[in-house]
């Protein structure tokens, strides 16, 4: 069983999960980011697997209801719009879809209905060149953060590709960076860093100008390990994708530790469909213990992960909604967790 | 040091690692060959690339299903890692305690038991086979989850006497079945739900789920059995302190790791008719087995401190296997510190020369020798070696340039640059004809010059051409 004190209910509580494992088409398939248009349409980027055909590496659109309009990005090259290393994706006020991809070193453009409408970015480490681009996030002036993670550094473009500002550099220190990964912004335009590497968040200013640090390497509360994604809602309180802990972890405005998550995903209404169609499967399923006690050979929670069904595996990316909900993206569970507020 | 310990140096770091550049033999040679044998045996702290670049951008690699989770995972570990020992055991036993994917159908099972080989693989031999026999993979491979108490099935007790400890001919049928009702009742959690997926090749909902080990009481046979001459209530891990004890299993170990590690024998099926190509050696590993109260580590130091495995007769005497001759090129190439997306071709690479990690082609592994010689293969191979080598702009070849440099400014004679070419790739010493055909090559097209500290971009493509060439040689496909 997993232990009462993982299952916390006192900010945010679990209300659903979206979404379900396939190659291609209706479903996800190592899903490692997600966002959301104005009208409440979920855009989830599958990086899939470089064994796997191109097409499986693709958006696919739906709403929290499991209503499926289809996927997009599926080409057979980067010039028409197709990923190799796909990694994160964000909305921008005009719900055009921007992806990065890792190992093309660009940013991908489509309209919100899948049109392929172009790429920008170039492999190099001068101002406004990328190496390794992965998390994206749009501040409130509808300029682009990206974390150019192989130069260990934050770059901001118009939404056009136009360079404005970088900051950061490779290093541990206050506004140094290590691969950073995922990107927020909040109401102020102020920038919070999953500085990956460096087992922290970083705040910085709009213009770049370091702010504050919160947590350290490690497994308990306020720690992080390996840190893949930061959003703040809009009171401030900050989210973390604790990815290599496979938690997430609620922070006060200033830092402080409210609380951790370890997941507790129920059946979607697409893993209904299946199992609803393969009875046998389904009623294996029912009488399986899908909570075991397992005597791990280490520690780490990627290992409890793997075992136990309903447990965050592979969080990579957080979203929230104008709601205020919390949606945990697990590329490992190719599934979506949604979280609310208690009132 | 003398050349000829340096060479001696370089045998060992072919056998038990993957070879080593000249700069590491050179950092070795320091500490001498004792030293250098129990460095590799350290095998504490052991530290590669990192578990979490892999996840972080292999995503897949948490797969468990085909072709997917766990293969780069262990090819990135061979390649980057600073206890190359411990990869090397992990191919040695996976080579004996063989599971393959087409039946197990769950790669995190089979990427599991890698992990599990490594945690266990210099250890003592019993609880290495205590772990190997509660092995979700091994389990489902031999039917050991249809193995009941009413009902035996003796897939697992047969496999483990014939394959994994002792040899045919040293027990008895009536021995097998008193084995199978000890192992009774050892099966994996949750086995209906796990079996049928396995069977659909379902990844839905939510993708596979992890396998464990799980003991069920109610389906083991607790009463009395009669095995190898013994009496009692034995239950498996009974067995296994008996199986231990046999001269047969030290001999049928001791036989595997010279096969392994020293010089090429026959395949297992011709052990029974065929005596040990030597004898003597077998005996002193057997012996050592029994000193050392079934401690591989104290094994592995007896072997690679003996002379049977210094002897210059037994040099070159081991064909690479592809998964040895990928990652000893890639290790020289000093190309992998990171992931790549390039990866994944290179583990196809491998697959193309015979060897698919994790999936071998049978329950007695492979075979090695010359088995892994034929015409593609060796084409395969070939190619491989050589396209790698020769890519001008890794930081291996950078190395190798800075070396010829620092001979001097001027002309290099044809004969330096072989020399240096096949220092370079780990002291090599190749026969007099091959190196006269090297040098030959070397000799076309001018000459190769230093100027002002550096040479030009042609005198780079004309000194990787030599390595491209060294990379095609046998002895370089040898070990």
């Amino acid at each position: 069983m997993v232990s009462e004190e993982l299952v916390q209910k006192d900010f945010l509580r679990y209300t659903r999960t979206v979404g379900m494992t396939t190659m291609r088409g209706r479903g996800f398939y190592y899903p490692v980011d997600s966002t959301m248009s104005s009208d409440g349409r979920i855009y989830v980027v599958s990086r899939s697997s470089e064994n796997a055909p191109s097409d499986t590496r693709r958006v696919t659109v739906l709403n929290e209801d499991g209503e499926y309009f289809g996927v997009f990005g599926t080409g057979v090259s980067g010039e028409d719009g197709a990923f190799k290393w796909p990694c994160g994706i964000a909305a921008d006020s005009q719900n055009r879809i921007y992806v990065t991809d890792e190992h093309l070193h660009t940013v991908f453009i489509y309209k919100d209905s899948g049109e392929y409408l172009g790429r920008w970015g170039a492999r190099g480490t001068a101002e406004g060149q990328l190496n390794g681009p992965s998390g994206i996030a749009f501040d409130q002036d509808g300029n682009v953060l990206i974390s150019d993670s192989l130069n260990h550094r934050i770059q901001k473009f118009s939404n056009d590709g136009e360079f404005i500002l970088s900051f950061g550099s490779q290093g541990s220190g206050d506004g140094e960076l290590n691969l950073p990964w995922g990107l927020g912004t909040n109401s102020e335009s102020e920038v919070f860093v999953a500085d990956w590497g460096n087992d922290s968040i970083q705040r910085f200013t709009t213009d770049g100008e370091f702010v504050a640090r919160y947590g350290s390497s490690g497994r308990q509360d306020g720690e992080f390990t390996r840190p893949a994604s930061v959003v703040v809602s809009q009171d401030g309180y900050i989210y973390v994708a604790d990815w290599g802990n496979e938690r997430v972890q609620v922070l006060t405005p200033e830092g402080e530790f409210v609380q951790k998550l370890r997941g507790e995903a129920t059946d979607s209404n697409w893993a209904k469909d299946f199992l609803g169609v393969n009875v046998e499967e389904a009623s294996a399923r029912e009488r399986a213990n899908l909570e075991p006690e397992i005597q791990y050979f280490n520690d780490d929670p990627h290992e409890e992960s793997s075992h136990i069904e309903k447990l965050f595996w592979g969080p990579t990316s957080l979203m929230i909604d104008e709601k205020d909900r919390l949606f945990v993206t697990e590329a490992n569970r190719h599934r979506i967790q949604v979280y609310e507020r208690n009132k | 040091m003398a050349e000829k310990d340096m060479q001696l140096l370089a045998h060992l770091m072919r056998r038990a690692g993957f070879g080593a550049t000249r700069a590491e033999l050179e950092k070795y040679s320091k500490i001498g060959y004792e030293a250098t044998v129990d460095e590799l045996l350290d095998t504490t702290n052991p530290q590669w690339m990192s578990e979490y670049l892999l996840r972080r951008y292999h995503p897949d690699e948490s797969s468990m299903m085909l072709g997917l989770g766990g293969l780069d995972g262990w090819l990135y570990r061979m390649m980057t890692t600073d206890t190359p020992l411990l990869e090397k055991m992990a191919l040695f036993w996976s080579g004996i305690f063989a599971t393959g994917y087409p039946k197990v159908i769950h790669a995190k099972s089979l990427s599991d038991q890698i992990r599990m080989f490594k945690r266990y693989s210099l250890g003592d031999f019993r609880t290495l086979l205590v772990e190997m026999a509660k092995d979700p993979a091994m389990i489902i491979w031999l039917d050991n989850q249809q193995n009941h108490k009413d009902s035996i099935n003796e897939n697992f007790g047969r496999e483990l006497l014939e394959l994994f400890s002792m040899g045919v001919g040293n027990y008895t049928e009536d021995d097998v079945k008193e084995c199978a009702r000890a192992f009774t009742g050892w099966t994996i959690g949750n086995c209906e739900y796990m079996e049928l997926r396995s069977a659909r090749d379902s990844d839905w909902p939510y993708g596979r789920i992890s396998w464990h080990y799980a003991f069920d009481e109610d389906d083991h046979d607790a009463g009395e059995k009669e095995f190898l001459g013994r009496r009692g209530n034995f239950n498996g891990e009974d067995i296994i302190d008996i199986i231990c004890e046999q001269e047969a299993t030290a001999r049928f170990i001791a036989r595997h790791l010279y096969h392994f590690f020293v010089a090429d024998e026959p395949p297992v099926p011709q052990w029974p008719y065929q005596a040990p190509r030597d004898s003597e050696a077998v005996d002193q590993l057997a012996q050592a087995y029994f000193d050392s109260n079934y401690d591989i580590r104290s094994v592995m130091k007896f072997l690679f401190n003996s002379e049977f495995f210094k002897s210059e007769a037994c040099w070159y005497e081991k064909i690479k296997s592809p998964a040895e001759l990928v990652t000893g090129v890639m290790r020289l190439t000093e190309s992998v510190d990171a992931p790549q997306y390039e990866t994944k071709s290179r583990q196809l690479r491998m697959q193309y020369m015979g060897q698919t990690l994790s999936n071998p082609p049978s329950v007695e592994g492979w075979d090695g020798g010359t088995a892994w010689i034929d015409t593609g293969a060796l084409v395969e191979r070939m190619n491989f070696a050589s396209e790698e080598l020769g890519n001008v702009s890794s930081l291996g070849s950078q190395g190798l340039f800075k070396r010829v440099v620092s001979d001097g400014e001027g002309e290099l004679s044809p004969q330096r640059i072989v020399d240096i070419c096949l220092d370079h790739v780990g002291s090599i010493s190749v026969q007099d004809d091959t190196r006269e055909r090297l040098v030959d090559y070397a000799s076309r097209n001018g000459v190769v010059t230093v100027n002002d500290g550096s040479i030009d971009e042609i005198g780079k493509e004309k000194v990787a051409g030599v390595l491209k060439l060294i990379g095609a040689t046998p002895e370089f496909q040898r070990a």
